[in-house]
Formats: structure tokens, sequence, C-alpha cells
């Protein structure tokens, strides 16, 4: 085998693959792996297949396949789930969600991230002193004071002289949570201290404003951070159930919608599956587009002064 | 010559002078943003959580002083202890089951060569699925009746079906699998970005000194991820510790309390009690700021040391 003689030197050498015993212990290795695969895709692989399943059947059939595989029937299956779901609205309102987030976290966290690694103006120290001491508060601590400055935002007291907005069933609490995100700050910071000062200094030379640099030589050099944290941030907002139960009613997103189908008893178990299955997409197209990038991973530095 | 020189001088510095003032400008116009969400989203009301957990709340208005009455009606609550053991239980078995797992697949994909990629892609996948989906998901895998998943396979085997999440002393563990493969995949990455970045060199060395496999791993691998294992560790703790929305969507902390987390009984006191004990909720969220303080604490200083180590 080709493969087994360009082997890095690792547990196991391209020396050690020639013998019986290396080989032997590499191939159980790989059982190993398709072993797990296929058990931590099993829930997943159910739940599919039990979408697909008609309602009877679900009770009264032990075959882990639906009886009627034909494309017909499968179709007529997602249709039918998707109207009694009511899922359409939910999808626009995550979309609208996620873009806003987006928006947040890079304006916000990017624009933080470069200041405090390239600018550094006076005050700076305080400020990511501040940034590293909130990464370290537990999000309980402030769950309910958040809730109460919301309802009368932006003053959280009720008795103040102007009266404040309340924003509930808007997007604002989750907007605004996007861009007070300690860690993607962090992150940027990061990864903008492993650009070259000298970028900073040859634009200057030429004349080029402060703002100038950020747009058009910084941030173009920055997309891969900039990329793996969109696909994070896009994640979540598909993802997270619990900010939207606080603050949203009438605009339900995807993930609360998901949640409120479980206390709805006139949806039978096999469309709530579908709503799984329906909700997991976008995020499934997110990974498979941008798969190389997240499956590789980013170094993400810790905390440095 | 020489007042021209002066003057030139003189020029050069008054612009270095403006033009840091610019910068100092522009800079804080891009920082400010920043300042002000961090500010209404976090900075605020922590400190508000703080101060308002000292006082009688109406519903989600203030009320007036109370000194320590929140806190003590918080600890004296029949709930409390059991509740804290709960949550004890939960970073336990996530250590147990979550920890060291990920760490060896991590090793075992390191070492492939066929299909490295793909085999990381679909050990990926269930992240990818969205948590409150994939918690109903596990719900129903756990479903009592014969049309859950663990059940079917029971029943195919032969076997009676169990109680899974109904049964109290199962409520805690089955919470802590779906959680630990929910969040495998991410610290099998982790682990497995570390492993990457271990010299082949040392490999080499180590073999041609007749170094087994096992002595290898051991005294080669170990060491050079011992950083990113300990950081896991402590991180994994704080994490778990704050347990809220997996009970919340999974078992709504039965049965009979069973699996109820500090998290799920502060979501309780503040959004479930009809507005009653907000301010227990914030009490408890005091508490739990000052239990997971220490650990915290121990956190950023071995960070800080691993980095260290690195560079």
């Amino acid at each position: 085998m080709k493969k087994f003689q360009n082997k890095q030197a690792g547990l196991l050498s391209s020396a050690e693959l020639k013998t019986f015993k290396g080989q032997f212990i590499y191939w159980l290795f790989f059982a190993i792996l398709v072993a797990f695969c296929v058990i931590s895709l099993f829930p997943a692989i159910w739940t599919l297949l039990t979408a697909f399943k008609e309602s009877q059947e679900m009770y009264s059939s032990f075959s882990m396949f639906p009886k009627d595989m034909s494309p017909g029937n499968l179709w007529h299956r997602v249709s039918d789930s998707w109207k009694q779901l009511q899922l359409g609205k939910s999808f626009i309102n995550t979309i609208i969600l996620s873009i806003g987030d987006l928006a947040f976290t890079i304006v916000v966290c990017g624009f933080a991230g470069y200041v405090l690694s390239k600018l550094k103006p006076k005050g700076t120290k305080i400020v990511f002193a501040l940034v590293v001491w909130t990464m370290m508060m537990p999000a309980q601590i402030r769950m309910v004071p958040n809730y109460i400055s919301m309802l009368n935002f932006p003053f959280a007291s009720q008795d103040s002289i102007v009266p404040g907005v309340s924003l509930l069933d808007t997007y604002w609490p989750m907007w605004l949570a996007a861009g007070a995100n300690a860690f993607y700050i962090i992150l940027f910071k990061n990864a903008f201290d492993s650009l070259s000062h000298s970028y900073v200094e040859a634009a200057q030379l030429d004349g080029c404003g402060n703002f100038r640099i950020f747009f058009q030589i910084m941030f173009p050099l920055s997309m891969p951070i900039i990329i793996y944290v969109s696909i994070n941030v896009l994640g979540g907002a598909w993802s997270d159930f619990f900010a939207p139960l606080l603050y949203l009613d009438n605009r339900e997103v995807t993930p609360l919608r998901i949640y409120r189908l479980q206390s709805d008893a006139s949806i039978q178990m096999n469309a709530r599956f579908m709503g799984y299955i329906f909700a997991s997409l976008p995020p499934l197209i997110l990974f498979l587009i941008f798969q190389k990038r997240i499956i590789g991973g980013i170094n993400v530095g810790g905390v440095k002064g | 010559m020489r007042l021209k020189d002066h003057n030139t001088v003189k020029l050069k510095k008054r612009m270095k002078v403006t033009s840091r003032f610019r910068n100092n400008v522009d800079a804080w116009i891009l920082l400010i943003p920043a300042v002000i969400v961090l500010y209404l989203m976090i900075w605020r009301p922590t400190v508000l959580g703080t101060v308002w957990s000292f006082f009688k709340m109406r519903g989600y208005s203030i009320g007036e002083f109370c000194g320590l009455d929140n806190y003590r009606m918080v600890i004296t609550h029949t709930q409390f202890l059991p509740t804290l053991w709960n949550t004890v239980k939960y970073v336990l078995w996530s250590l147990v089951l979550g920890y060291l797992p990920p760490l060896l697949l991590a090793v075992i994909i390191n070492e492939m060569v066929h299909f490295n990629n793909g085999f990381r892609s679909i050990i990926y996948l269930p992240a990818v699925i969205p948590g409150i989906a994939a918690m109903l998901m596990w719900s129903y895998v756990y479903y009592p009746d014969q049309t859950g998943l663990l059940n079917v396979i029971l029943m195919k085997l032969g076997l009676e079906p169990y109680t899974w999440l109904t049964n109290p002393n199962f409520a805690i563990p089955g919470i802590v699998i779906y959680c630990t493969w929910k969040a495998f995949p991410g610290t099998m990455l982790l682990y497995y970005a570390s492993i990457q970045s271990v010299s082949t060199e040392l490999y080499e060395a180590a073999i041609i000194d007749g170094a087994g496999m096992l002595n290898r791993a051991w005294n080669v691998t170990r060491p050079q991820i011992a950083g990113t294992l300990l950081l896991c560790l402590v991180n994994q703790i704080i994490a778990v510790f704050q347990i809220m929305q997996e009970p919340l969507a999974m078992t709504g902390g039965g049965p009979n309390g069973a699996s109820i987390s500090l998290g799920y009984q502060l979501y309780k006191y503040g959004f479930a009690s009809g507005g009653k004990a907000t301010g227990q909720a914030m009490a408890l969220g005091v508490i739990i700021f000052l239990i997971l303080l220490v650990l915290t604490i121990f956190y950023f200083r071995l960070n800080k040391k691993v980095e260290d180590n690195a560079y």
C-alpha cells in the first residue's frame, strides 16, 4: 500500500505498518472508527427513517425502514409535514435573526478586535481587562437583570423619568447579545495579532486613513477568521432556543417553533421528526459548503494580555 | 539653516501629535459600539444582578432593601442541597463519559491515512444538528414506550423495555450521554489540532530509541498535549456546571426533581414562578458565580501557563 509508505511517524510508523502486527492494529483502529461513526449517526438516521413512516406504521411495524419507499410517497410525507408544521414563517424569521446576528458580531467584535490588536488607543488596557473579565462571568447571573432591562430598554428600571422601550418580541435582545461576545472579540484580536504590523505602517506611509486600512487591507486579509466566526454565528442562530423562549412570542424563530411543537398534541411523532430534519437542513447545508474550514479547525489561541 | 532645521523638527512633532490624536479618535469610534453593547448586555446586568439580589423584587420591578433574605430563602429551600448535588453529578458523569473518549478518537484519527477527512466530517455531523432539535430527538430515543429507539432495540433483542429518562437514577446520565454526543466532535477537533502540532521528529527519535507504540503514546504524545488536556478539563467542568437548557427541554427537571440543576432552578425562580421569586433567581446567580469563581481563576492561571510554555 502506497499510502502506508508515506505515512509520517506517529504512534504507528511506516516501517511498523509493513509488519502484520502493525497492519492489524491499523485496521483495528479503522474498524473502531467505522463502528463509532455508525453508532453516533444512528439516532439521526433513525429520526430520518421514522419521519418518512406513516402514522399507524410507527406503532405497528417494528422495521427500521418505512414500508412504502416510492419517491411519490416520500415526497408526500415531506409536503404533508411541511403544511402541518407551518415552519415557513419561522424560517423567514430565523433568516432575519441570523443575518442581524452576523452583522452585529462581525461589525462590533471585528472592529473591537482590530482596535485592541493594532490601534491600541489610550485606555485599551482597561477595556481589554474588562473583556477578559466578561468571559469569566457565568451567563446565569445576568439572566433576570437582562430581562428587566429589555422590558425598559435602555434604563433597566421602570421608575426612570423617561419611559424606556420594551424590546420584547423584537430581535434586538439577540442582536445585541451577538455583539456583546467577548470570546469573538478576543478571537478577532488574536487573528489581527498574527497579521504583521508592517501592513498598517506601509499603508499609513502611503497616506491611507485608519478606516481605509481596515476595510481595504485588514478585512480581506482576515477572511479565514471571519468565515469561521460567521459559520458559528449562523449555526448558533439556527440552534438557540433559550433566548427566543425568553424574548420572542409572535415572531417565532425555528428553534422556538420546534420547542413549542412539543406541547402541541395534534402533531404526530413522524411530523415532529420531519420538523427536526427541516430545522437541521440550513445548518447542514452551511456545513457541507464550508466543511474543509470547519474540520480543519482553527488555532484558537487563549487570552494573552 | 539652523532655524529651518528647528522648524521642520517642530512641524514633524506637531504632525505626529495630531496624527496620534486622530488615531486615538478613530480607534475609539471603532471601539465604542463594543463598549456600549458589552456595558448594556453584560457589565451592567452583572452588577445590577448582584445589587438586586439584596432587594425584595415585585415581579420585574425593584422593591426595598431586604439584606440576605433572598439568599436565606434559596439556601434553606429543601431542594437546594439535592439540586446542588445533582449539578455535581452532571459534572462527574460528563467527565466520565465525555472527557477522555474524544481524546482516544482523536489519537486514532490522527493515525489514519485512509479516509481521514471523511471520518472527521462524519463524526462532526452531530454537532451540526441544531441543539433543540437534537435534544428533542434524543428524548424520543429515550422514549419509555415501545416507539423509543432504545426500547425498539431492546425488544428486538428480546428484552423488556426500560424506563430511561423517567427513571430517577438514569435521568442525569441519560442527559449527559446526549450532551456528550453533541459536544464530542468539537472536543475531538480541539484534541486533534493539538495532537497534530506534535512534531514528527519526536516520534522518529523515539522509534530510533526503540520505544513501542504505548511507550510513544505515554512519553511523546501525552506530555505534548498535557496543557490542552488540562484546559479542556477545567473548561468542561465550568460549562457543565451551568447546565440548564438540556433538563429544561428533555425532562423538565423530572422525574420528581431528579434531574434539576442549579441553572434550571434559577430559570424556574426567574421565569416560571409568576414573578414571585425573581430576587431568589439573582441570589442563586451570585451563588453559582461564587462557586465557579474559584475554578475560573484557576482556569485563567492555567491558560496563561499553557500559553507561556507554547511560545
